[in-house]
């Protein structure tokens, strides 16, 4: 008989603490900083997206654009797919291109649920008549890695992050 | 020969560019403003470019929780990235005196965006990018060859800005402003070649590397960074940009880009860690960019913004000349080969109007039964029953041939002639220029140094290619060959309008009479225009240099014995009726800009001068009339008319003499003499001299006016004060 109350008020204790912490922990984000090295390659600047991947793989959301133009977004292929659908507005979250050699610092800002929990950070990056890198740049999130520097893959030499 | 290759391509250059440069201007016009409308926002703080880098970070370290970067814009704009109390990232205008947002970035308004685009890549990204590089490449090549068309046709590089012979005001404005616009034009299509050069990475690149500072002192001194040296020596006028360190770590540095090099410094004890210069093309890149989109400077925006519409104007101006040359350009087609005809007519034109005159001797000819050919003085041969030759020719420059007579010359001295030909040459050319009709006289000379030319008539020089004077000749020619000849003027369709007659005087002792002539519908003409009248049955023009009273044509017309439209004239009577054709003849109008204008006429060439006279809007300019003519009573029928000016004021001095009078045997030219005191001071004070009446007059006058200039003014006559209208 005690038991049968356990499980019949277990499911709906646990379903209202759920909804209050849920409420009451409106998800807190951290702001990051983030800076991005590029290797001495010639050519135009590099338009980069930077993106949260949910641990299937898939675009969650854009963090930040190195790129004012929209005109050259869609060279950013597998971003383009994701973003070209949406249209978020990204006004907020754009910056300048990149010129080789060069290096910029961003703020990009991210929910704390995401940390440890297999969600991903990817920096993609293509330049003007020249190659495109789907994962310059790519690395899990976790509370190590969003304050370490890591080596990137085409045009970007590496990138450090470190919150705020 | 250059001047012709410079020509041609500087048209074929345009023709094949022409649209894309039309978008590129027309965008260009949009983008000027967008430099001046930036500048105009008010985020410019006063004395900011002098302040120091130091005391700014110390503003902002108290104001915000970290900073990312500090930024000069082009616009002398502070820009700041800073994490604020809030913890959010922003990016904004400051003061950096307070260190408080003034701000946010202004935002490209679309216009600008969608122009931007355009003006650079068409919409077409690297095709577009690409084509927009190479037409601001042909641009720049049309300014070159511009120049070097500038330079020929104003006799050499010292000419290059004196003063332009204005033939027609699309020629004028085109090389006036050409003139001015070259500057920016050439720095426009220079800095746009290159920013297309360097998006498609064909520059070399800028070799500096950054050099370490090899003396940096191992002592672990820790200072705050707003006591560094370096950032206290700094003013915000110095930087571009400065970013700060990314993290505590002493790897992390400063960045310091300033405005020729670029700074590492340490972020703990303020010593450069190493350096880089800007190489040549890293600055040429960043002023190829302020150059051409007038960045940070409203002066050059609108320096550009002015060259935009010239090029507008040049693509205006330009077309329409090429155009006029065109319709000029009369096909010929002759009925005799050149080994049949017996009468050679040789043209050399540069712009294709003075065939027009061969065609008219041609017909001429025709219709006698005569064997013609015309062809180009460049494509002279053997004619073996040729007897005739006529040389129409104009000149090009300084006394050079024009373009379709270059080659003759050579021909001349080697093509052998079977037959002995009479000659004659006629120059066509303005008196404006110096070398009036010198190529003639170059042909004539040759020609007169060949065994088989003998020359028929000595050298005919035409002005303004006036018609009245070419009909003079040809009669004179035609009598010298014993033919008849009738020459009707190249018409278009007449449009000729209805005339009433309103007055007309009796016959005076000179012959002469006035008939005052109103248009029955609304006309527009001024003094110094031509009417052209086709008396009855004959198709042979007739031209009479207008007096404008009220509204009305007034004609002076001597009566000759057998003419046929003098007589027909005097036969007319009031209210009678006659069809005449209006001619506008801008080269003899009234000039309206003057101070001072003397009128020198005799016999019928007072009758312009009538009107100018009588003409309500002249007020402010002092007029002097000269009239030679036979006796003083055949100055009688002009008196009204000038009496009448006189009482109006209009008219400051008038001066008659007479040829026939018992008392007097004085001509035009030496009453001038008599007042050289008035014709020198007009001369030296920029005045016009206006000529209408018989070529010997003409002649005569301007020997006079040579005499009084060189010796009183000591300088030769400048016969951009002079006006003519003579036959």
């Amino acid at each position: 008989m005690k038991h049968t109350l356990v499980f019949k008020t277990l499911p709906i204790l646990v379903i209202t603490l759920f909804v209050f912490f849920g409420f009451k922990n409106k998800v807190n984000t951290t702001s990051y900083k983030c800076m991005i090295q590029m290797t001495n390659y010639t050519g135009e600047g590099a338009y980069i997206a930077i993106s949260l991947l949910n641990p299937d793989g898939t675009y969650e959301k854009t963090l930040y654009i190195q790129g004012d133009d929209d005109e050259w977004y869609s060279d950013i292929t597998e971003w383009w797919k994701f973003h070209g659908k949406i249209r978020a507005d990204i006004d907020a979250i754009t910056g300048a291109t990149i010129s080789g050699g060069g290096r910029t610092i961003s703020v990009i800002q991210i929910d704390d649920d995401k940390i440890d929990v297999g969600y991903k950070i990817r920096f993609e990056s293509a330049v003007e008549d020249q190659e495109y890198y789907k994962d310059d740049v790519e690395f899990e999130l976790t509370s190590e890695s969003v304050k370490s520097k890591v080596d990137g893959n085409g045009f970007i030499r590496y990138v450090r992050i470190i919150p705020q | 020969m250059t001047i012709s290759i410079w020509r041609y391509s500087h048209l074929t250059l345009a023709i094949s560019s022409s649209i894309f440069i039309l978008l590129a201007t027309l965008t260009g016009i949009v983008l000027a403003f967008e430099p001046v409308s930036n500048q105009l926002k008010p985020y410019a703080v006063k004395n900011a470019d002098t302040f120091s880098l130091s005391k700014t970070i110390e503003n902002l370290k108290s104001e915000y929780d970290d900073i990312i970067s500090i930024e000069m814009d082009k616009n002398d704009f502070v820009i700041a990235t800073v994490f604020t109390n809030e913890g959010k990232n922003e990016t904004f205008y400051i003061n950096p005196f307070t260190a408080k947002k003034i701000g946010n970035l202004i935002e490209k308004a679309p216009i600008f965006k969608f122009a931007t685009n355009l003006h650079r890549s068409l919409f077409l990204k690297s095709t577009g990018r690409a084509i927009i590089g190479f037409i601001s490449f042909l641009l720049l090549l049309m300014a070159i060859t511009g120049v070097l068309l500038i330079i020929k046709r104003q006799g050499g590089k010292k000419h290059f800005f004196s003063k332009i012979i204005k033939e027609g005001s699309n020629q004028y404005y085109h090389i006036i402003i050409g003139r001015y616009a070259l500057i920016p034009l050439i720095i426009i299509t220079i800095s746009g070649v290159y920013l297309s050069l360097e998006k498609f990475s064909l520059l070399p690149s800028d070799k500096n590397v950054h050099i370490s500072n090899k003396e940096i002192s191992t002592e672990a001194s820790k200072l705050n960074m707003t006591d560094f040296d370096l950032f206290k020596s700094i003013t915000l006028n110095d930087i571009e940009c400065v970013e700060f360190p990314f993290s505590n770590d002493v790897e992390d540095y400063f960045v310091l880009k300033l405005k020729d090099k670029e700074l590492y410094v340490n972020q703990y004890n303020g010593e450069v860690i190493s350096q880089k210069k800007d190489g040549f093309v890293t600055l040429a890149s960043s002023y190829s960019m302020i150059l051409h989109t007038g960045q940070g400077t409203i002066i050059w925006a609108i320096v550009l913004l002015l060259t935009c519409f010239s090029i507008l104007f040049f693509m205006f101006s330009g077309f329409s000349m090429t155009f006029d040359r065109r319709k000029n350009r009369i096909k010929i087609k002759n009925k005799f080969s050149k080994d049949a005809a017996e009468y050679i007519i040789l043209v050399g034109s540069e712009t294709g109007s003075t065939f027009g005159f061969a065609k008219v001797l041609y017909n001429a000819l025709i219709a006698q039964g005569k064997s013609v050919f015309v062809s180009e003085l460049n494509t002279y041969s053997s004619y073996k029953k040729a007897a005739h030759l006529v040389v129409f020719t104009s000149t090009y420059g300084d006394g050079e041939a024009p373009a379709n007579a270059r080659y003759f010359e050579k021909l001349v001295r080697t093509i052998p002639q079977k037959n002995k030909l009479q000659y004659s040459v006629v120059g066509f050319g303005s008196l404006n220029y110096k070398s009036f009709c010198k190529y003639a006289i170059i042909v004539d000379a040759l020609l007169q140094s060949h065994q088989k030319f003998i020359p028929n008539l000595s050298l005919r020089k035409i002005n303004n290619q006036s018609f009245i004077a070419f009909k003079n000749w040809v009669d004179f020619w035609s009598k010298s060959k014993g033919l008849n000849l009738e020459i009707e003027k190249p018409e278009k369709i007449s449009h000729s309008k209805l005339f009433k007659v309103i007055n007309k005087s009796k016959i005076n002792s000179d012959h002469s009479f006035l008939i005052e002539l109103e248009p029955t519908q609304k006309t527009h003409f001024a003094s110094g225009d031509l009417l052209s009248i086709y008396p009855k049955n004959t198709h042979t023009e007739r031209l009479y240099s207008i007096g404008k009273i009220g509204n009305n044509v007034l004609l002076s017309i001597k009566k000759h014995e057998f003419g046929i439209c003098s007589n027909y004239l005097n036969q007319l009577k009031e209210n009678d009726m006659l069809f005449a054709d209006i001619k506008q003849n801008k080269a003899f109008h009234f000039p309206t800009s003057a101070k001072e204008v003397v009128m020198i006429s005799n016999g019928t060439g007072i009758a312009p001068f009538l009107g100018m006279i009588n003409n309500e809007n002249h007020n402010h300019i002092k007029t002097y009339l000269f009239w030679g003519g036979r006796t003083k009573e055949s100055y009688q029928m002009y008196s009204k008319h000038i009496d009448k000016a006189f009482y109006n004021k209009k008219l400051s001095g008038i001066y008659l003499s007479f040829s026939n009078e018992e008392n007097q045997k004085k001509y035009v030219q030496n009453a001038l003499a008599e007042n050289e005191e008035l014709i020198s001071r007009v001369l030296k004070n920029k005045g016009v001299i206006m000529i209408c009446g018989s070529i010997t007059m003409r002649n005569g006058v301007l020997e006079t006016l040579e005499n009084i200039s060189s010796s009183k003014l000591n300088i030769p006559l400048n016969m951009n004060q002079i006006k003519t209208d003579c036959y």
